[in-house]
């Protein structure tokens, strides 16, 4: 553990080297999801109430998922590049070292970008989400667990091209179906698509469900968020370290 | 063979033979249109059946033709260009007898007319499954080349945008900026009658709307040839801008010796 905290250490140090690049980088995220901020407010300006959500609730969906995908994005960047290090042997660097191959290389790169998204998070929700403690507690928990469902899915998917193959084209279809997804109230969707987030692309556990705690606690959606994101953490590193059975090194050492 | 002519079926050839980036994108353009779906479905059966005219069937076609219009342009096109400019390669590009700007420009028309072959034909059969029938099959065949024209005006601001690199040595921020523009005042994202008034207005005055607007607003089913005429306007206009700042830009590259 200590190992997998000196390496996010040295890599936010890193990522921060550059002063400059880091903040313009940061700021250019920020920008982007503020437009995103607009088009929702436009819409619904439009619009008026969809299915039980406003602007309002869909701002606190969105600032969940701001701060989910900078933790799986900004902080633990290699998430979404799982398929493609395989593909490239860039693992070997990893194995070749006395620590969890999994957490060393979640934690080996941040994304200052992404960091963006990480910090304007907490920030719209205080703005906008009426935070109460308990509504910041439960924003809090819906985090942590949205995040670990999202990096359990990512990794999931990355390990794939250690079976099938390709340059991680699994995993780009993967993270851009449950971004997506995640962006946009549950409620908005029915039937086989509805199941479809519940199970084998789970946005709905990354915004929906902890959106949906934010606005009303209930308990047992509480446990299942908490045994979903244990569910989905056991997928990640399986299928990581059942494909790992498969890789061919690379032979590449320092990237 | 004309190098422009050789760009353009280098580039095409190129996409139709990476099949696995293909299938990202048009399981990409599926997603969307699925998300797509459930949101105006919900937007417009809120608002009694119509928004601003737009029912939910005309909706979902607009967002077909707007969303395969900009899908077919490489998503980070302007960075590209620029760090082609800050790294210095396109010094060597300005080696060959033919226009840098125009090589470049078939080249990613050529690649955006692969993908778009593939995300029109997936993607029209894919509405037509979701919605039904388009609002009108003459709008429907109108849409084709106003997508493609949508597509060469995008290609085209790519590179008058990816050109400030030149002076500012990374096109970052101004493919940021573009993409911006293109989704909101573009109307990718939203038709830009549903937009406030005064933004609505601003939006038709800049060229973004020919992009996504005008090719999602016929397949809406507004099979106007003004709306053609408009993007063709926009795109000499954008060719010429594209142009003027890499001719601008390659001579001061000279002048620095690059």
């Amino acid at each position: 553990m200590t190992a997998v905290a000196a390496t996010l250490r040295t890599a936010l140090a890193n990522g921060l080297a550059n002063r400059n690049s880091f903040w313009f980088q940061v700021s250019l995220m920020v920008a982007n999801d503020i437009t995103w901020i607009i088009f929702w407010v436009l819409f619904f300006h439009q619009v008026g109430n969809l299915r039980g959500w406003d602007a309002h609730d869909v701002i606190v969906l969105f600032s969940i998922l701001l701060t989910t995908a900078g933790v799986a994005l900004g902080l633990c960047a290699n998430s979404r590049k799982i398929g493609q290090l395989s593909a490239d042997g860039a693992l070997d660097e990893t194995l070749t070292l006395p620590v969890p191959p999994l957490a060393h290389l979640l934690s080996t790169r941040v994304d200052a970008a992404n960091t963006g998204d990480l910090l304007l998070g907490p920030v719209v929700f205080l703005l906008a989400g009426n935070p109460s403690p308990e509504r910041a507690a439960m924003f809090l928990f819906g985090v942590v667990a949205g995040s670990v469902v999202l990096i359990g899915f990512l990794v999931a998917c990355g390990s794939l091209t250690l079976f099938v193959g390709g340059r991680g084209e699994q995993a780009d279809l993967g993270f851009n179906a449950i971004l997506i997804f995640a962006s946009y109230p549950l409620d908005l969707f029915g039937g086989a698509t509805k199941m479809l987030l519940f199970t084998a692309v789970p946005a709905a556990f990354v915004t929906g469900v902890p959106a949906r705690l934010v606005r009303n606690f209930d308990t047992p959606e509480a446990l299942l968020m908490v045994a979903v994101a244990a569910l989905f953490a056991l997928v990640g590193w399986g299928t990581f370290h059942l494909g790992l059975r498969h890789y061919s090194s690379g032979s590449i050492w320092i990237r | 063979m004309n190098p422009y002519l050789a760009g353009w079926r280098l580039g095409f050839l190129r996409t139709i033979r990476s099949p696995g980036d293909m299938s990202v994108r048009i399981g990409f353009f599926a997603i969307i249109l699925v998300v797509m779906t459930a949101l105006w479905t919900a937007a417009v059966d809120a608002n009694g059946g119509s928004l601003h005219g737009y029912t939910r069937t005309s909706l979902l076609w607009y967002v077909f033709a707007a969303q395969t219009a900009v899908l077919g342009v490489r998503p980070r096109s302007v960075e590209e260009i620029g760090d082609e400019i800050g790294s210095g390669t396109v010094a060597v590009q300005m080696l060959r007898p033919v226009s840098v700007v125009g090589l470049r420009m078939s080249i990613d028309m050529g690649e955006a007319c692969a993908r778009l072959i593939a995300s029109f034909t997936v993607g029209a059969l894919l509405t037509w499954l979701f919605v039904g029938a388009p609002p009108s099959l003459p709008a429907l065949g109108l849409t084709a080349p106003a997508v493609v024209l949508g597509c060469a005006a995008n290609i085209a601001s790519c590179h008058a945008f990816g050109g400030v690199a030149f002076w500012l040595l990374d096109a970052k921020a101004s493919w940021f900026f573009f993409q911006k523009l293109v989704f909101l005042p573009g109307g990718m994202l939203i038709p830009l009658e549903l937009l406030p008034r005064p933004l609505e207005l601003i939006s038709f005055a800049l060229p973004f709307a020919t992009m996504a607007y005008v090719p999602g607003r016929i397949a809406a089913g507004h099979p106007d040839p003004l709306l053609l005429l408009w993007q063709l306007g926009w795109l000499a206009v954008l060719l010429g801008m594209a142009g003027a700042v890499f001719a601008a830009g390659e001579r001061r590259l000279q002048v620095m010796g690059g």
